[in-house]
């Protein structure tokens, strides 16, 4: 469900009205023009129980928004926690009692510009392992300023996750559609999300000398983002798609800094994606999900922000591509989301693994 | 026709993989770095190690955490009987018996770890081949040798922890029994001071010299655990290291020790040592003060010099006394070993000055007539400074 008024006595009463007396995923546009403390302020004195973030945009069934809030029932709730201090790894995962022979999902939406989200991602999938299906986005502003976007029953902050396990089963479909234009490559050298070196060389010559031919372009002083945003990398991966690092700007030293980490001694590959690759990966995560699933009750869409920096007007064809798989086979399922900053998922309930520039599609039962 | 790029592919996967072993001497870290990696690329669901332990396996390693599981050899044995190096099963119920994790439908790659046990690798999918564990074997063979070294650095530092103990517990025993020994020693030494004050003229001969005998002995009881304590904290205090002229430093000695007229000690020139110089000055006085104690010649000779060996300062004290039998050249470094029975010696000077020379690396050796006299040499490393 869509909430566009900006008035929080409203927002709480139609959410209260929308989920009765179950949990609620709240998905908020960054632009909405309201105060998001006093919003969740409000949310804590309702009763109700929440998690949710703050997003570059949000989507709502065919359409993709700046502003409004998205909400979803989270039904059948086991618990819902938070997790703080992300980037100094000083947290414990509480424990779980999941009954033999019934299917959960995990939702978490974490501080996307924090550090050592592959290190929670990790401890969540140690802690809880193939119990669960996970599933969840990294929650902040486009402005790449952190500032605090997680929130539920406790407040809102930032370097924290949120995370709500429901007694439900899901099914997840995971593309991004980039492909390899250069590599195998070595990161031989890194630090958290800042590539040091590849090959024993400095990352950005070896970058730009793949790109640049590929392209035909050529890196100025200000328009590295611009060239970056078609050619992420990517995380060698046998019997599956790679995991994408997108390259978002390059340091003093020469030095690429990355959205999520990228460890030492990791194989990489540079891609390029076109508009066509990128939609039919969306389409097939969509396939993917309808595939599995026998009942869904609702759609979630966790799709990059930096997809539709890539896309621009064609992100429509996309949306579209995903939002016409799902009602091809469920014409009424509701259809709600978020643009992110990066994706949580495991292909094939394997490790799980935080993504960028991909497309996960979950329809939960 | 396979494309070049695969083969590289595939040599560049082993090298991240070799790459993520032997990064740390932590068993759970080295695991945690090397499997969750493979789980990683493998697209694998989870992985679990099963150590032998008394009669059962154990499980000392498991991803995601699941239950610690201890199973019955015959069922482990059962599951890896014919695997030499690897193989890859179908998950079956008795797999799923040995695993701490709930496993459903899938299958399994199990490596022979050796000493180290077994690795399991589970996936749900039918996704690992035998080429997997070609490729594989070879750093898993490294990841077990990574193991043992864990495991091996592991009991080094709970030996090292446990010796650090038994160290400070034996230093204050030493401090706790030479206080408490001490204590009614003084009382004793004061009783007897008085009744030979006051009491000396209703004592006869005998009587008085047993006062005086009962003294004597206070007097070497009191040495005794003085030199006990002074042997027990050789080496566990921090010493201060600074140039110490030995050639003073002997010079001091001979002022401080009573050397009868009859006895010529001459010194060569001797080199400045960086050291400590209280400990330096033990081992020197106590091999200077023996030559002296046990010369039984009319006119005892004494010769303290050094030469230079490489690394080391050799140095030797030479006399003309008694000299000593050839069974004790070695005895007497032993704490409380004597050559006689003397009111003086407690047994325990030489057990310092031989601590004292291994704190400076060196090594202590003697050479010796009966009758005609003993040379002790000893070496200190140069660079060594008695640091413990």
């Amino acid at each position: 469900m869509l909430i566009s008024t900006t008035n929080i006595d409203e927002i709480i009463t139609a959410i209260s009205a929308h989920v009765n007396d179950n949990a609620v995923l709240i998905s908020v546009g960054e632009h909405t023009e309201i105060d998001i403390k006093e919003f969740v302020g409000a949310l804590q004195q309702s009763g109700l129980e929440f998690m949710g973030g703050l997003f570059p945009r949000v989507i709502h069934g065919n359409t993709v928004l700046e502003k409004g809030i998205v909400i979803n029932t989270l039904n059948n709730l086991e618990t819902l926690f938070l997790v703080e201090n992300i980037s100094t790894k000083e947290y414990t995962i509480p424990e779980i009692t999941f009954k033999e022979n019934q299917p959960y999902s995990l939702f978490t939406y974490v501080d996307g510009l924090t550090s050592n989200i592959s290190h929670y991602l990790s401890e969540l999938y140690e802690n809880y392992g193939m119990q669960t299906n996970y599933f969840g986005g990294g929650a902040g502003s486009l402005s790449l300023e952190q500032q605090p976007c997680v929130f539920c029953n406790k407040g809102i902050y930032q370097d924290a996750a949120v995370v709500a396990v429901m007694n439900m089963a899901s099914n997840i479909g995971v593309r991004h559609g980039w492909k390899k234009v250069g590599g195998p490559f070595i990161v031989t050298k890194s630090e958290g999300n800042i590539i040091k070196e590849i090959n024993w060389k400095n990352p950005f010559q070896v970058y730009k000398e793949v790109v640049e031919e590929h392209s035909g372009l050529i890196f100025t002083e200000d328009n590295f983002f611009d060239i970056a945003k078609g050619y992420p990398f990517g995380i060698l991966k046998e019997d599956a798609e790679c995991i994408v690092r997108d390259p978002l700007m390059t340091n003093e030293n020469g030095e690429l800094v990355c959205v999520g980490e990228l460890e030492e001694n990791m194989l990489v590959d540079i891609l390029n994606g076109n508009n066509d690759s990128l939609i039919d990966a969306a389409q097939k995560a969509a396939e993917a999900s309808v595939q599995k699933a026998t009942a869904p009750r609702k759609a979630i869409i966790i799709d990059c922000i930096s997809r539709i920096l890539f896309l621009e007007d064609s992100f429509e064809q996309e949306l579209n591509a995903i939002t016409e798989t799902i009602h091809g086979s469920y014409p009424d399922l509701s259809i709600g989301g978020a643009l992110t900053l990066g994706e949580i998922s495991s292909y094939g309930e394997g490790f799980l693994e935080f993504y960028n520039k991909t497309t996960v599609v979950g329809l939960f039962e | 026709m396979i494309k070049v790029e695969n083969h590289i592919l595939d040599i560049l996967q082993l090298h991240e993989y070799g790459m993520a072993i032997g990064q740390s001497l932590d068993y759970r870290e080295s695991c945690d770095l090397f499997i969750k990696l493979l789980l990683k690329r493998k697209n694998l669901n989870a992985a679990w190690i099963l150590e032998k332990k008394d009669e059962n396996y154990q499980s000392t390693y498991a991803i995601p955490l699941g239950q610690k599981t201890v199973v019955d050899a015959d069922s482990v044995i059962q599951v890896t009987r014919d695997i030499e190096e690897s193989t890859i099963v179908k998950r079956t119920d008795l797999i799923s018996s040995i695993s701490p994790l709930n496993l459903e439908e899938g299958m399994v790659a199990i490596f022979n770890l050796q000493d180290q046990g077994y690795l399991f690798l589970y996936s749900k999918k039918d996704n690992i081949s035998e080429k997997d564990l070609a490729q594989l074997r070879p750093v898993i063979k490294k990841f077990s040798v990574n193991l043992k070294a864990c495991k091996a650095f592991r009991q080094q530092q709970q030996l090292l922890h446990s010796l650090e103990i038994q160290n400070q517990e034996l230093s204050d025993y030493a401090h706790m029994v030479s206080h408490d020994l001490k204590s009614p020693l003084r009382s004793i030494d004061t009783l007897t001071t008085w009744l030979q004050e006051d009491y000396a003229s209703k004592l006869d001969e005998s009587g008085n010299k047993q006062i005086i005998s009962i003294r004597n002995s206070v007097e070497k009881m009191d040495t005794l655990i003085s030199g006990i304590l002074e042997y027990s904290t050789i080496g566990k205090t921090h010493i201060e290291a600074y140039p110490v002229d030995l050639n003073l430093l002997v010079k001091d000695i001979l002022s401080l020790i009573e050397v009868p007229d009859h006895i010529a000690i001459n010194t060569a020139i001797l080199p400045t040592i960086i050291g400590d110089k209280y400990r330096l000055q033990q081992l020197f006085q106590n091999l200077i003060g023996n030559a002296v104690a046990y010369n039984d010649k009319p006119e005892g000779k004494i010769v303290v010099g050094a030469q230079e060996k490489g690394a080391f300062w050799e140095f030797y004290i030479q006399d003309n006394g008694k000299g000593i039998p050839d069974p004790y050249f070695k005895k007497i470094f032993k704490v409380f070993e004597k050559l006689e029975t003397s009111e003086t010696s407690t047994g325990i000077g030489l057990s310092i000055v031989k601590k004292i020379v291994e704190m400076y690396q060196g090594k202590i050796w003697l050479e010796s007539e009966e009758s005609v006299g003993t040379t002790f040499y000893f070496t200190l490393a140069k660079n060594s400074h008695g640091a413990t």
